[in-house]
């Protein structure tokens, strides 16, 4: 199954029901550990985890290395990002990179791209489709299988 | 006894040193010390944060040859459009704790439609974080792309970076400091629109933070120059975890996008990433000591800024 999580939504739940940015290392572990726990109880297994930053505002480096880089390098499940913004590119793509990690993020026709550290992306790509957890589209694109 | 310590005229970075060596000087035999600001005819806003650091160390060292708590002094400026401004700008507001002040001070609120992007804001906590980057994205977002010509997509980079020059206090200072930003036309080399972020502290600065993981590696280069370099440079953290130091490192790639300088003054060292229109050096040593750290970031109007 696919999970999916709602980064606002666990925001304004554990941190702040004001803001709506994700900045300091305290906000990214206290969400990062509550999507781990989410991730933990879900009652199915979880083949891949949507983690959707739609309505985040801005994302500063130290929170995309507490919540992306560390729920990548805990890997209980594949990770797709969705609702990224250039803004939030531009703090998830040098984290990862400086980590050689990468991660899969959703656009929003639901082609799939993978950012991050070269070497790292492309061996992403290919074990999704080892998996069958994503095939190539007609259009060279790749797209989750999974609803 | 109360020792002087003269605010600059024309109190910012390039004063500031002199500044640090007066207040070097007066802090020496723990007396009580008095700000002259009376005759200050502009400050930046890092010479107003810087001033309020002074003020914190002054108070922090328990002033006072008996080791009272005694509040340093601090004289206003007595020009009403420079008293006008350091009231705008959110100073007094911070400075009626940390100084006892002489001279009147107009009763006015902080800036809520000027340049002034950001008035002097005091940073203790990640929540204290999450409301400067809160406030200033709408506000700078205006400013970024109409006056500075900066892609609208930048203003997350600058909210971004601003919150990591502000995090490097909650982390790292072991006491509160203050943040300011604004907008102005900056003379000096530019002659163009910039905005300026201001970011200082009285706490332990970038040596003694880094001291515990850093100043073996360096030997008998260690001290503050060093700390600044491996903080800025080499992007390490005193903590041990492998994404930490991602902060400065991320602060370091907008400006190399936006052709913006940084500087980071901590102890008796300064570090800069100076671009081409700054004619700035990239470190100087032998500084005269002043506590905690203290962060210039100035982003240009783009377009023609190569001298």
């Amino acid at each position: 199954m696919i999970q999916h999580i709602d980064v606002h939504a666990v925001l304004q739940e554990s941190v702040s029901g004001i803001y709506t940015d994700l900045v300091t290392r305290p906000t990214g572990r206290v969400v990062r550990e509550c999507i781990e726990r989410a991730m933990a109880t879900a009652t199915e297994t979880v083949a891949v985890a949507r983690i959707d930053f739609t309505r985040v505002g801005c994302i500063d480096y130290s929170c995309a290395d507490e919540i992306v880089a560390k729920l990548l390098r805990s890997r209980p499940s594949v990770l797709v990002l969705m609702g990224i913004s250039d803004g939030h590119r531009e703090a998830i793509e040098p984290v990862l990179a400086g980590h050689r990690l990468a991660v899969l993020i959703e656009r929003p026709d639901g082609t799939l791209e993978a950012v991050g550290a070269p070497d790292a992306a492309a061996a992403l790509l290919d074990e999704l489709v080892a998996r069958r957890l994503a095939v190539r589209t007609p259009g060279g694109t790749l797209a989750l299988t999974l609803a | 006894m109360t020792r002087l310590v003269e605010v600059p005229a024309q109190f910012d970075d390039r004063s500031f040193d002199q500044f640090a060596s007066a207040f070097a000087a007066a802090t020496k035999d723990g007396e009580r010390l008095l700000f002259d600001a009376h005759a200050a005819e502009w400050a930046s806003p890092y010479g107003l944060v810087g001033l309020l650091a002074a003020g914190q160390a002054a108070r922090g060292a328990g002033a006072g040859s008996a080791g009272s708590a005694e509040r340093p002094l601090l004289t206003a400026p007595t020009q009403a459009d420079v008293l006008t401004y350091w009231t705008r700008a959110g100073f007094f507001r911070e400075g009626a704790e940390l100084f006892e002040i002489h001279g009147k001070v107009p009763r006015l609120r902080s800036a809520e439609e000027s340049d002034v992007l950001l008035p002097v804001t005091p940073v203790r906590a990640a929540e204290d974080v999450h409301a400067v980057v809160s406030n200033i994205q709408q506000r700078a977002s205006a400013i970024l792309a109409s006056e500075l010509g900066l892609d609208p997509k930048a203003t997350m980079g600058f909210a971004m970076a601003l919150s990591e020059a502000c995090q490097n206090i909650v982390e790292h200072a072991g006491t509160g400091g203050w943040v300011a930003v604004q907008a102005y036309h900056w003379r000096r080399k530019l002659a163009k629109r910039v905005v300026v972020i201001a970011v200082a502290d009285a706490g332990v600065g970038f040596r003694h933070s880094l001291e515990p993981t850093q100043s073996k590696r360096f030997g008998t280069r260690w001290g503050d120059a060093a700390a600044l370099e491996a903080a800025l440079i080499q992007g390490v953290s005193r903590f041990r975890d492998p994404g930490r130091g991602q902060g400065l490192a991320g602060i370091r790639r907008y400006l190399a996008r936006w052709d913006g300088k940084i500087a980071i003054r901590s102890g008796t060292a300064r570090i800069a990433i100076v671009p081409q229109w700054d004619d700035d050096v990239p470190l100087k040593e032998g500084l005269p000591a002043f506590p905690g750290a203290q962060v210039l970031i100035i982003i240009p109007e783009q377009g023609s800024t190569k001298r």
